[in-house]
């Protein structure tokens, strides 16, 4: 299981990891969403709102109406956050479920094969 | 036997008529054109009556390899052993194998490509891929300019005939003067995607751009971050006398496209290669243009058979050769009929005759025809006779034609509405 703060410390990474991506911000430029990380097995939500392809805000807590769900267990999100696991072979296993378009989907996809291709 | 032929000839071209186009039955007729091929080998077709023909109009430049080449119709053959078409949401290894081909042999940082079946679609592509891409909107494109008749080519075809009944067009397609980039400068601006044009105009008129042309608009593109779309759909493959006629200038696209003789004159394919970078586009929209029958397996083995193929007999050399012929020749004929031919543009084996008035080329054709050469002048000027013969044609094949066309000077110059118009 992992803490909100540990979950928090790996969002800010990826969100750091992402916006000093030049390549992955030109790819996501008519990207403008709202996300909503929930921890299924502690019930932590955290909300990412993401402008132009930059993530310019992270924090705890359900803001706003999201465009994307993202569902997990809380070590799931760590991992997936620091790179560690490879989410869409996770969302195809049911252990990652994503209530959002299918581009949407794919979106995300894209940004961990740019940020991480090795995973 | 004879008289059987003909009369099967007539009925295919009633039923043409009939079924698919009267008017294109009675244009063909009244040119002499109306050829139904039936037996084809090299730089001849045989009319289904027997008469023979050297075949300089080519689908304007499909068959860059000769009429049914026989080593792609062996490979093909062998592929249908194996495969069909393919299905285009899997990943296959043909695929595969021609777009690694085509990075090697397209001009510089070209490397990644998407199928397609046509050059229009191949246009249409790149416009759309210049779009997604600079999330801009404009595309400028050149007067005489063709790139294929679906939607996004036709909006940027120089003529208007072929436009206005289907009129409105998509928006945001400028059109400037061909062979001068200061009026690509004075027109481009923050919100132009891309500029398109052909590197030398094939239904224009065999248009041959100044020498400074493509290298002043790739630095225009560049300063102002504008891709740049170069249609080789006629140009490539060896016509010009290179692999790709942008490579005589030195100017690398951002988008190349290619189709035609790509096909080997036996399978539609085309193909819109661009950079590595234009490929980000695409990280997230992994979907976002498919086409059923773009790159097909069989398309692509008959495209990598045809690339072998015009490397094996050095056919860019080749076309640098008999065009040197073809020119010895245009040469005394721009001497001999000065009324009749005002210029020869040529480079390789994509020739155009330009004569002094629209009525001329029509009745060059029909003259020819008759004198079993097949040249047609162009869609967008009448008034020039294109002559892409294949790549394989012989030097006697090339005294063939270079014969007719005298004997069809010859007998024009005779004619009454000869000369220039007013």
């Amino acid at each position: 299981m992992a803490t909100e703060k540990e979950i928090l410390d790996a969002l800010a990474d990826y969100q750091v990891q992402c916006n000093n991506n030049k390549r992955l911000r030109r790819m996501q430029r008519d990207w403008s969403k709202l996300l909503h990380f929930v921890a299924e097995d502690t019930g932590d939500v955290f909300t990412m709102n993401v402008v132009k392809g930059e993530i310019i805000s992270n924090e705890a807590g359900a803001k706003g109406t999201p465009d994307i769900i993202v569902t997990t267990h809380s070590e799931s999100l760590c991992d997936m956050f620091w790179g560690d696991l490879n989410p869409s072979q996770k969302y195809l296993d049911g252990e990652i479920r994503v209530k959002a378009s299918q581009e949407d989907v794919v979106r995300l996809d894209a940004i961990t094969m740019i940020i991480w291709p090795d995973v | 036997m004879k008289e059987d032929l003909k009369n099967i000839k007539e009925k295919v071209l009633a039923d043409f008529a009939t079924y698919i186009s009267p008017m294109k039955v009675r244009t063909m007729k009244s040119a002499a054109l109306d050829i139904v091929e039936e037996k084809r080998d090299g730089a001849s077709v045989w009319d289904i009556t027997g008469k023979k023909y050297i075949d300089c109009q080519t689908g304007s430049g499909i068959m860059n390899v000769g009429r049914h080449n026989r080593e792609i119709v062996e490979a093909l053959k062998k592929a249908l052993d194996t495969y069909d078409i393919g299905v285009f949401l899997l990943c296959s290894k043909q695929n595969a194998d021609l777009a690694k081909k085509l990075a090697e042999i397209t001009p510089g940082d070209l490397k990644c490509t998407m199928f397609g079946v046509g050059g229009g679609e191949a246009n249409d592509a790149a416009i759309k891929i210049a779009r997604g891409f600079t999330m801009k909107t404009e595309i400028i494109y050149a007067d005489k300019a063709y790139h294929g008749h679906t939607g996004f080519a036709l909006s940027a075809i120089g003529r208007d005939e072929y436009k206005k009944p289907f009129e409105p067009l998509i928006p945001g397609f400028k059109m400037v003067p061909f062979g001068d980039a200061g009026a690509i400068e004075k027109i481009v601006t923050d919100d132009t995607a891309a500029v398109i044009l052909e590197p030398i105009q094939g239904e224009g008129g065999i248009n041959i751009p100044p020498d400074d042309y493509l290298k002043k608009v790739r630095t225009i593109c560049d300063e102002h971050e504008v891709l740049l779309i170069l249609d080789e759909v006629q140009t490539g493959f060896a016509r010009t006398g290179k692999m790709f006629a942008s490579e005589h200038w030195g100017v690398v696209p951002d988008i190349m496209t290619i189709a035609k003789s790509l096909g080997g004159g036996l399978y539609p394919i085309s193909a819109t290669i661009f950079t590595e970078e234009i490929m980000d586009f695409f990280i997230p929209h992994p979907f976002i243009h498919l086409s059923t029958f773009g790159g097909s397996d069989l398309g692509c083995i008959v495209g990598l058979e045809t690339i072998k193929f015009i490397e094996k007999h050095h056919l860019a050399d080749h076309a640098v050769e008999m065009g040197k012929l073809f020119r010895k020749g245009f040469d005394s004929l721009l001497r001999d009929y000065p009324d009749l031919l005002l210029e020869v543009r040529q480079k390789g084996l994509m020739m155009g005759l330009q004569f002094t008035n629209q009525s001329i080329g029509p009745r060059m054709s029909k003259k020819l025809s008759e004198r079993g050469v097949i040249a047609i002048y162009t869609g967008n000027n009448p008034s020039i006779c294109r002559l892409m013969p294949p790549l394989i044609i012989t030097p006697k094949e090339v005294d063939i034609v270079l014969n007719a066309l005298e004997g069809s000077m010859k007998e024009l110059s005779q004619e009454s509405g000869i000369g220039k118009e007013d």
